[in-house]
């Protein structure tokens, strides 16, 4: 991640060998920009039309209609629906928090884990760093089947605890912390500790402030990583008005469901109707 | 991720890293402290599934809440004679195969290029990059609905260059030869925006005096991408090729959304069906069985991969 | 990399302390969710599979329920039909905390395991809300019990029926006086008047969803007087009246006589753009034709299935009301939910009359006023002639023998599979369900 926030670096040797291809702009240069463009807008497609049928009335937006991208008749109904619908803002708020507890859990526990593993020497350490370690290759989508039942067992299914704790256990962010942590100088602790600061102190006040980067890389990547994940809501959040966002937008009917299930065509993007099954 | 976050770190661990002093590293209890928020939430949410997992392998454990009987190799026997199990594991090859060098080759083109155009670089970071963070199930639902056979803006355009005959619209997601590609292709949309930052990233690092020395030897363009970029860029390769087999097993949100597996099983992935077996089909006990298949392939290619790694880098 | 730590002391422990500890509290708090913590009303989640015309329907008796009782907040939600819809239910019911109150097909009380996963009435709660006991049909209130057990309250019949299109029957010559169907006997007759409604519409004859074969089949094969019996690990079946089902349907595509590809949308848009002058659905899309009919014009009626084999029986179910376990049920919750199935029942005129299913409530089909309604009358006997799925735990509406026939059946109506080819493949898929282990009971 810090490797993709730094700009290149603009040499000074580089600098003028870019303004000299600038100068003469050879075919080979115009077409790579043009290629490159129309990649793009190719790539967005997709998305832009999604956004051009959002704004277009239900009939307008209908399959058998013909394609054309600017609405003849604009319409924000689409949008309406959505606020109207109640369970979406439901949806949006749950995504929030679920990830917000996911993210902070993460960063707190796997920031004292990667501490204790990098700065002190307790019997044992090495088994259970192993262990965890050995995590880094259990996938847990392999795990979903007892996990579900324990999440049962505890009770804790359709609650925010639920959702969360499981997503919590990721052995590589205490692994990429705790080479960071190595990495960091111990000078600035010695002279803290001789302040008196105790170990908590001296992680918060000198080495957190030392880690922005990576605990902000951490974190983005555990919060994504939350919102986006699909499978484990799918399965705890059985009562629609736990859903996170991308499970209620996949499973509740007159979200998106039967778009995508057995019917189509569709009425409309925004909202369609199944009528097959009773 | 990983190996991203290492470079930096690592450099600077060679540099200051100063000599572990016997004075810091005493051996007492205090880092346990701090390991055992972690280590609790491991040994819960990580640790007991696995085994409990190995436990229901052996019962008729069902997600009715009976009583769960012991019943010894039952369950195992069944996995591996069971097509249906098989049959899932190869559409997850299946789909590993399609998409791993689309995602690979095409996420290399587009770094060329958008190293090469500079001046369009946000542009072209926003275009391949967007999609990546929209939730999958919106992302099924836009293309499900372009693939619409009757109507669907890909078979429109289709027609409208002359590809397709509109009376005999070419059937994409329900069709069995053409689900998986129809899948395939929304993934490479949806995810290449990843690879491609970590390909630009990986470009960015080459210093570019590198080229102005070739060029002085005369070597082309051509000749400068196989001998100076591509080699440069193989251990990003080997890295982006590790994630993608990894998230390609465990391949299921699409599928589920997309085609739910069909047109008859044509894209029925592996933890599909552990899903199937296990909560639509309330059999635990077997889909925990199927799980621990699943789960000794992907330690499996996480080993070997592990393996190749460790030899390269040394 | 900074060359110097940031002032100690800038965030102190206490911060982090109470950080930490916000974040654990909003957990709590959130242990339901926000939506519902946040209602003081009596909040009843009720999940259903109407995602429909009926649905709809369903929808509007929710607004006067919720009218009626000011104090319950009803939350209902639409999940997709069939194995998405019970597989919640499943989950839900199995963390004891999902929906207070669900819809269910009848034939589907058994394969959800109501000894663990739902939760029995008391008959007395049941009266007390107002609702009579003695009221249903005798044999779907039968099939709510399990063990001596009441674990559904059924609130309609429906099935496959056959709707026509007047204008182009009229054509045919296929009406009486009173302009309703008249009554065929035999395949052969009945694939004549296709034929010729073939030649008018120019595309089909009639229309079918091709996706939910085994509803055609279970007719067909019912009306011959096909019986499937389930055993420990074997079954039995009549592979000649099997067969004649499958081979109807594969006769019907290769003529041309119903499309090889439709789903439910599309079969009954098949219909009401007049490309087909019948359609074979359930009674549920009434509404739909209903609402065409006012916005474009539609004139059409209902009739039973076509006498193929001797008798007019059709495949149908019942929806019915359960309630998925509960770890502990709120007092003021179970009794709002009583209250919202006796409310369901005692409106389920509006049901009928909307949704074209026949309500299970004798005091609401008796009255004069259900007598007279217009179609739902001309296809009363349907009541009579409904065949239940087989009993067995994989059976039912959207279960996986349903499933799995119908992916085959699919398959015939495509062409892509011969008769024989179908009864073999049917065969093979459904021993591979008898040879599962039973996890229900």
């Amino acid at each position: 991640m810090t490797a993709v926030l730094d700009k290149p670096a603009a040499t000074p040797a580089e600098a003028p060998a870019r303004r000299r291809r600038f100068k003469r702009p050879s075919v080979g240069a115009v077409i790579v920009y043009v290629a490159v463009v129309l990649l793009a807008v190719l790539w967005l497609l997709p998305l832009l039309w999604a956004l051009s049928t959002s704004l277009k009335t239900e009939t307008e937006a209908s399959l058998g209609q013909d394609v054309h991208w600017i609405p003849r008749d604009w319409s924000l109904d689409g949008y309406r629906a959505v606020f109207e619908q109640g369970d979406h803002l439901v949806w949006m708020v749950n995504s929030t928090v679920v990830s917000t507890i996911v993210t902070v859990l993460t960063l707190t526990l796997c920031v004292l884990a990667a501490y204790g593993f990098s700065r002190f020497d307790f019997p044992g350490k090495n088994v259970v760093f192993g262990v965890i370690i050995a995590g880094l290759m259990v996938p847990g989508e392999a795990l979903i089947i007892p996990l579900f039942d324990i999440v049962g067992f505890l009770n804790l299914s359709n609650t925010y605890w639920g959702l969360a704790l499981p997503q919590v256990v990721a052995p590589v962010m205490v692994f990429i912390l705790k080479r960071f942590f190595d990495a960091v100088p111990r000078d600035y602790e010695e002279a803290a500790k001789i302040d008196g600061a105790g170990h908590l102190r001296v992680l918060w006040s000198v080495i957190l402030p030392l880690s922005g980067p990576i605990l902000a890389a951490v974190g983005i990547f555990t919060f994504i990583g939350s919102w986006n994940n699909f499978l484990w809501p799918l399965l705890v959040a059985t009562d629609p008005s736990m859903m996170t966002l991308p499970v209620g937008l996949g499973v509740v009917t007159g979200g998106t469901a039967c778009c995508t299930r057995r019917t189509w065509p569709p009425r409309s993007w925004a909202r369609c109707r199944c009528s097959s099954c009773s | 991720m990983t190996a991203q976050t290492e470079t930096p770190a690592e450099a600077q661990a060679v540099e200051t890293r100063p000599p572990s002093t016997p004075n810091a590293k005493r051996r007492n209890w205090t880092g346990l402290w701090f390991v055992l928020p972690f280590f609790a939430a491991y040994a819960l949410f990580l640790i007991w599934p696995t085994i409990l997992g190995l436990y229901y392998s052996f019962t008729d454990k069902s997600i009715t809440g009976r009583t769960p009987s012991w019943v010894g190799l039952d369950n195992w026997s069944e996995v591996f004679a069971d097509e249906r199990a098989w049959s899932a594991l190869w559409n997850t090859a299946v789909f590993t195969l399609y998409s791993t060098p689309p995602l690979v080759i095409l996420a290399i083109v587009f770094a060329l290029l958008a190293n090469r155009a500079r001046k369009a670089g946000w542009f072209l970071r926003l275009a391949f990059f967007a999609p990546f963070v929209i939730p999958v199930s919106v992302v099924t639902t836009i293309w499900t609905w372009i693939y619409q056979p009757d109507g669907g803006l890909l078979n429109h355009y289709l027609e409208l260059f002359g590809i397709q005959n509109p009376d005999t619209p070419v059937i994409w997601l329900q069709d069995e030869n053409r689900a998986m590609w129809s899948v395939v292709i929304t993934t490479v949309w949806w995810t290449i925006g990843f690879n491609f930052l970590l390909y630009l990233a990986a470009l960015q690092t080459i210093p570019q005096d590198v080229y102005e020395a070739s060029a002085i030897d005369g070597a082309g363009w051509f000749r400068q991408l196989r001998s100076i970029t591509l080699p440069l860029l193989s251990r990003t390769t080997g890295l982006v090729i590790t994630l993608q087999l990894i998230a390609s097993l465990r391949i299921f949100d699409q599928m589920y959304l997309m085609t739910s597996g069909g047109p008859n099983r044509a894209t029925e992935v592996a933890i599909h069906y552990i899903y199937i077996s296990g909560f639509e089909g309330y059999r635990i006990g077997y889909a925990s069985a199927l799980s621990y298949v699943l789960f000794v392939l992907i330690l499996l290619v996480s080993i070997v991969q592990f393996r190749l790694f460790s030899r390269k880098g040394a | 990399m900074p060359n110097h730590p940031s002032p100690p002391g800038a965030l102190s422990r206490r911060t982090l302390l109470t950080g930490t500890a916000a974040a654990a509290g909003l957990g709590l708090t959130g242990c339901g969710s926000l939506a519902v913590s946040l209602s003081d009303k009596t909040v009843v989640k009720q999940w259903n599979l109407l995602a429909g015309a009926d649905g709809a329907i369903m929808t509007d008796l929710h607004t006067r329920f919720e009218d009626e009782y000011p104090d319950v907040d009803l939350q209902a939600t639409t999940l997709g039909w069939g194995t998405p819809f019970y597989t919640r239910v499943v989950m839900g019911a199995s963390g004891g905390n999902g929906a207070d109150v669900a819809t269910a097909h009848v034939s589907r009380i058994k394969s959800l395991a109501p000894d663990t996963l739902l939760d029995p009435f008391d008959l007395k709660e049941v009266e007390d809300a107002g609702l009579d006991p003695d009221a249903f049909p005798a044999e779907i209130w039968e099939k709510c019990f399990v063990d001596g057990d009441l674990y559904a309250i059924p609130l309609d019949t429906h099935a496959l029926v056959n709707y026509y299109n007047r204008e182009i029957c009229e054509q045919i010559g296929v009406l009486d006086a009173d302009r309703t169907l008249l009554e065929t006997q035999g395949r052969d007759a009945y694939f004549e008047i296709l034929r010729e409604a073939k030649a008018i519409t120019g595309q089909y004859g009639t229309s079918l969803d091709t996706f939910g074969g085994w509803r055609q089949f279970w007719a067909w094969y019912r009306q011959a007087d096909g019986e499937m019996s389930f055993g420990d690990g074997d079954y039995e079946m009549d592979d000649d009246k099997a067969l004649q089902a499958i081979e109807t349907m594969y006769m019907m595509a290769e003529e041309g006589l119903c499309p090889t590809f439709a789903d439910g949308a599309q079969c009954a848009a098949n219909f009401e753009n007049g490309a087909a002058g019948f359609v074979q659905v359930g009674n549920w899309e009434i509404t739909r034709f209903r609402a065409f009919n006012e916005a474009q014009g539609l004139d059409f009626s209902m009739a039973e299935m076509p006498d193929f084999f001797g008798n007019r029986r059709t495949q149908g179910d019942s929806h019915s009301f359960i309630l998925p376990h509960h770890n502990q049920w709120d007092p003021e919750v179970r009794k709002a939910t009583i209250e919202y199935v006796a409310f369901m029942l005692h409106n389920s005129f509006d049901w009928g009359a909307g949704a074209g299913h026949t309500p299970a409530y004798l005091p609401v089909t008796e009255s004069p006023e259900y007598q007279a309604l217009e179609p739902n009358a001309e296809y009363s006997g349907v009541v009579d002639n409904v065949q239940l799925d087989p009993d067995v735990w994989f059976s039912g509406s959207g279960a996986r023998l349903f499933d799995e026939s119908g992916s085959v059946f699919q398959q015939v109506y495509s062409l892509a599979l011969n008769p024989e080819e179908a009864l073999a493949l049917l065969k093979e898929r459904i021993q591979d369900l008898v040879s599962l282990p039973n996890p229900v009971d």
